[in-house]
């Protein structure tokens, strides 16, 4: 009985000390694709991704009632750094869900206007950062003004009024205030005096600063206005000092409310911090580096990854274990985007070929579905078209007819045109790779009984199948990656070969393991496209789209380096396609294959079947 | 297909193309524009026969154009054959600007007569006839172009790209665009302005998450449907949203920048 009141009395509590809404709450999933666009458009760097921001404890006060309730201690900031726009994964600040869908777009719309203002990290003067950002942003987007008058008005209401604040936190609610109703009147955030006051109420409508790349998982954000205490790791100690430095190659005597109000400054004070960013640079990938990237595998970011994994696949097989390699590494280039320069020779690719590869028929269970994709293959006819004044076809050439008539009245007789139309297919003369991530990601679960893997797999049997109806030439590999030195690509089937049973024995034989260095793969692959002699090209990458190992290829550079690998295949006359089954790498995949250069396939079991269809629609019009 | 004399139609130069093309004129050369669609250079050239007074003889090109087509043909009438001038032909005859749209759709044949009159021998031969013709002085044949479209297949050939003068036209700077706004339509200068911003913002989309961007002409349709009072944002959605996406979450992206423009 008791424990049944306690119940009740638990599910009143929380639900009365609520002051979100979570029955009008807004989901970034649901808009983070328009997000994005918006974004890029009012000004965003397209290389950025959105992303969900995770869980901080703010620490600030609370109702009483929520605290009795344990709600609102923590909140999901918006913050934006070179490599990502971190926005909450869900906003319910507001009753209605209209008005938390707008601010999703105040955040991304402030992001893109003002972003390079606010890519720092100085506590104190943000309040300055954000009241400068909103100010930039309602300039160069007026019609945005009503809506960020009535956020300010419904987020106002939303707040715990100052009278009822100790005098100290009283005056930051004050200034934070001032400066949402107003901005650029606020020139500071006045400080706390006592020791225990408790820091700011979350302000959803401004941009934090950016928690530091590699975060333990519980550590506190440096908030703003906190006290900057001396535990932090050495890193962000490091990153804390370089803003330091920045701060002062100001130019002396202007602070940035100075700055901030002449508008023709406002480009010149982004550069700065444009330019003050690029100097970080780590271009010797430590041990120590690597397993920082490793730790944040496990930090929930909405990367579903599993840490023990990849840690326990770290260790190589033993040579005699794992596959043979195939004559000596490849050397190959890699982009760093930071000083734009192509670092020569970076990568050793590796080609290798199964060890343990029994040859195999196509498994009984594909047979019927590889039956009909035949079928249909072979009678998706290249295009045809009616071809004029042909010397013979089918039909007359009504058209070509009189007039060699009228020729001929006229007395000109020397027509060499031809008086008929022709059904001619046009030659197809197409060549394509299969390029196939086997990285670590590809064992994850795609449904109860398949693995990502396993889908790949198939996929590869089927398509196989449909391709050799087409009479196209084609070839498929696979990659995965440790590392720089050790790029492993795999040879599955390659041009020369039929798809017979060793290549069925080696789709067979692919596991998943190490990483995704992207840019390598698809450099090999264009060279060996390029020793295909065809008119059409055509690189059809299987992948989750996310570049990552566990050097420096990670985040914003292996995301350069791929799209920069991507612009080469082009140049070559390649088009480049991918083929993706994570929703979770849309953020970035339009910056590195364009509008119509990629597709993400929702449920991975309906790979085998799409992949074919989406070949059909690819080169339908060769 | 001649342009009205006197009244010359509206047209906003970029810099000094209005010089370049008459010199062209002048000294009888040739002349290719390239550019995206939409950024004024039929208008341009409409613009530049007004000026010169001579007739325009517009042909748009297509896949299926060949030489006969833009020479001419025998036609048949009352038990008797007689000669038809094609467009290039007439213009030859009797002078004036052939304009040739789209010059790369046109089969491959159509360059046998374009290459005698774009050089200096400037001769149009039609076998047919049996004549030769001798372009006049005011005689002058434009190209145009977009590389955008042009697939590989497609390309000019050196020997005919090389025989004009070029001239690039891109996506007006914003107060040019603005200019040919009001000049067009008459719209008042903040909806001008702000239509140039939302173009500008849809620009920057090329690529990524957009195939086509906003032309000025999209933007020229925006301005028509607001100055005739239509609803800002509805206008902007049917002129250049639509227009240009069919991607659901695109679309809803692209109106709310218009509505970060416009407001509400
Ligand atoms: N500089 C300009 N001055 C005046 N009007 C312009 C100018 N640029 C564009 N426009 C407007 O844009 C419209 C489209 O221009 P136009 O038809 O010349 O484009 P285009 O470059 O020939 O495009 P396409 O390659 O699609 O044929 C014109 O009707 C006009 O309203
Ligand atoms: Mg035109």
């Amino acid at each position: 009985m008791e424990e049944w009141i306690g119940g009740i009395w638990d599910r009143w509590i929380t639900q009365t000390a609520r002051r979100d809404h979570p029955e009008a709450a807004v989901h970034l999933k649901d808009i983070e694709k328009t997000i994005g666009v918006l974004f890029r458009a009012l000004g965003g760097d397209a290389g950025l991704r959105v992303a969900a921001a995770a869980d901080t404890t703010h620490g600030a006060r609370r109702r009483l009632l929520e605290r009795i309730a344990g709600v609102h201690e923590r909140t999901a900031h918006a913050a934006l750094d070179m490599e990502t726009l971190r926005l909450p994964p869900r906003i319910a600040v507001f009753p209605a869900p209209t008005f938390n869908r707008d601010l999703y777009i105040w955040l991304a719309a402030v992001a893109g206007s003002a972003g390079p203002a606010l890519a720092g990290k100085y506590a104190g003067e943000w309040i300055v950062r954000n009241q400068f950002a909103a100010w930039v942003t309602l300039q160069r987007y007026p019609g945005l003004m009503p809506r960020y008058r009535r956020l300010v008005d419904a987020l106002l209401a939303e707040r715990i009024a100052p009278e009822k604040l100790p005098e100290d936190e009283a005056a930051q609610e004050r200034a934070v205030r001032q400066a949402l109703v107003e901005p650029g009147t606020v020139t500071e955030l006045p400080p706390l005096t006592r020791h225990k006051a408790k820091p700011l109420q979350p302000v959803p409508l401004w941009l934090y600063p950016a928690p530091p790349s590699v975060a333990a998982p519980r550590k506190k954000d440096p908030q703003p206005g906190e006290a900057e205490d001396n535990e932090q790791p050495k890193e962000q100690q490091a990153e804390n000092k370089r803003y330091q430095a920045n701060r002062d190659e100001l130019p002396e005597n202007e602070s940035p409310m100075i700055l901030m109000w002449r508008a023709e400054s406002i480009f010149s004070w982004a550069e700065y911090l444009r330019v003050n960013r690029a100097l970080d640079e780590d271009e010797n990938p430590d041990a120590g580096r690597a397993a920082e990237s490793l730790d944040q595998l496990t930090v929930a970011d909405g990367e579903q990854r599993v840490a023990s994994k990849v840690r326990f696949d770290l260790d190589l097989p033993s040579a005699a274990a794992d596959d043979l390699l195939v004559g000596p590494g490849i050397p190959l280039p890699e982009w760093d985007w930071k000083r734009r320069v192509m670092k020569p020779d970076f990568c050793r690719l590796q080609t290798m070929v199964a060890r343990e590869a029994e040859p195999q028929p196509l498994p009984e269970r594909l047979r019927r579905h590889a039956r009909k994709l035949k079928n249909q293959f072979a009678a998706l006819a290249p295009v045809r078209r009616w071809q004029k004044a042909q010397p013979e076809g089918t039909e007359i050439d009504v058209d070509a007819c009189v007039r060699i008539y009228a020729d001929r009245l006229a007395g000109w007789h020397f027509s060499g045109a031809g008086a008929y139309l022709n059904h001619r297919p046009t030659e197809r003369d197409l060549a394509c790779l299969v390029l196939a991530d086997l990285s670590l990601s590809t064992d994850a679960h795609a449904n109860d009984e398949q693995r990502v893997i396993d889908v790949i797999r198939d996929s590869l049997m089927l398509f196989g199948e449909a391709l050799s109806a087409t009479g196209d030439q084609f070839g498929f590999y696979g990659f995965s990656s440790l590392k720089r030195n050790f790029v492993r690509f795999h040879e599955i089937k390659p041009f020369d070969r039929p798809l017979d049973a060793v290549a069925r024995g080696r789709i067979a034989a692919l596991k998943p393991g190490y990483y995704t260095r992207i840019g390598a793969a698809v450099r090999r692959s264009i060279q060996l496209l390029e020793m295909v002699p065809a008119n059409r090209r055509l690189m059809i990458i299987l992948s989750d789209g996310k570049p990552h190992d566990i050097d420096l290829y990670e985040g914003r550079y292996g995301i350069e380096d791929t799209r920069m690998a991507l612009i080469e295949a082009r140049e070559a006359g390649i088009k480049p396609f991918c083929v993706t089954i994570d929703r979770e790498g849309a953020g970035y995949l339009p910056h590195l294959f364009g509008p119509a250069g990629y597709t993400i396939v929702r449920k991975p079991e309906d790979l085998p079947d799409r992949l074919p269809l989406l070949y059909a629609q690819l080169t339908g019009n060769a | 297909m001649t342009a009205q004399q006197n009244d010359l139609p509206f047209y906003e130069p970029a810099g000094n193309e209005i010089d370049l093309f008459e010199h062209a004129h002048r000294n009888h050369l040739p002349v290719l524009i390239k550019g995206p669609t939409g950024v004024g250079k039929t208008r341009f050239v409409a613009y530049m026969a007004a000026k010169l007074n001579l007739p325009l003889y517009t042909v748009a090109c297509h896949d299926d154009l060949t030489a006969a087509d833009l020479v001419g043909r025998h036609l048949i009438g009352d038990g008797a054959t007689y000669w038809s001038d094609g467009p290039l032909t007439r213009a030859v005859r009797e002078g004036g600007i052939c304009y040739l749209d789209e010059v790369v759709e046109a089969r491959k044949d159509t360059t046998v007569v374009i290459h005698p009159l774009a050089d200096h021998r400037r001769v149009l031969p039609i076998d047919r006839t049996g004549e030769v013709l001798h372009a006049p002085d005011n005689f002058m044949l434009v190209v145009s172009y977009n590389p955008g479209y042009q697939n590989f297949l497609k390309g000019m050939k050196p020997s005919t790209r090389q025989r004009f003068l070029a001239l690039r036209f891109d996506f007006p700077d914003a107060a040019r665009e603005e200019a040919v706004l009001i000049g067009e339509t008459g719209c008042d200068e903040m909806t001008a302005k702000r239509l140039v911003s939302i173009g500008r913002s849809l620009r920057a989309l090329k690529d990524v998450d957009l195939e086509e961007v906003a032309s000025t002409r999209l933007l020229v349709y925006a301005a028509i449907l607001i100055r005739d009072g239509m609803d800002t944002v509805e206008a902007c959605r049917a002129s250049l949203v639509e227009a240009l996406t069919d991607d659901l979450e695109v679309a809803a992206a692209l109106d709310e920048v218009v509505l970060a423009t416009f407001g509400r």
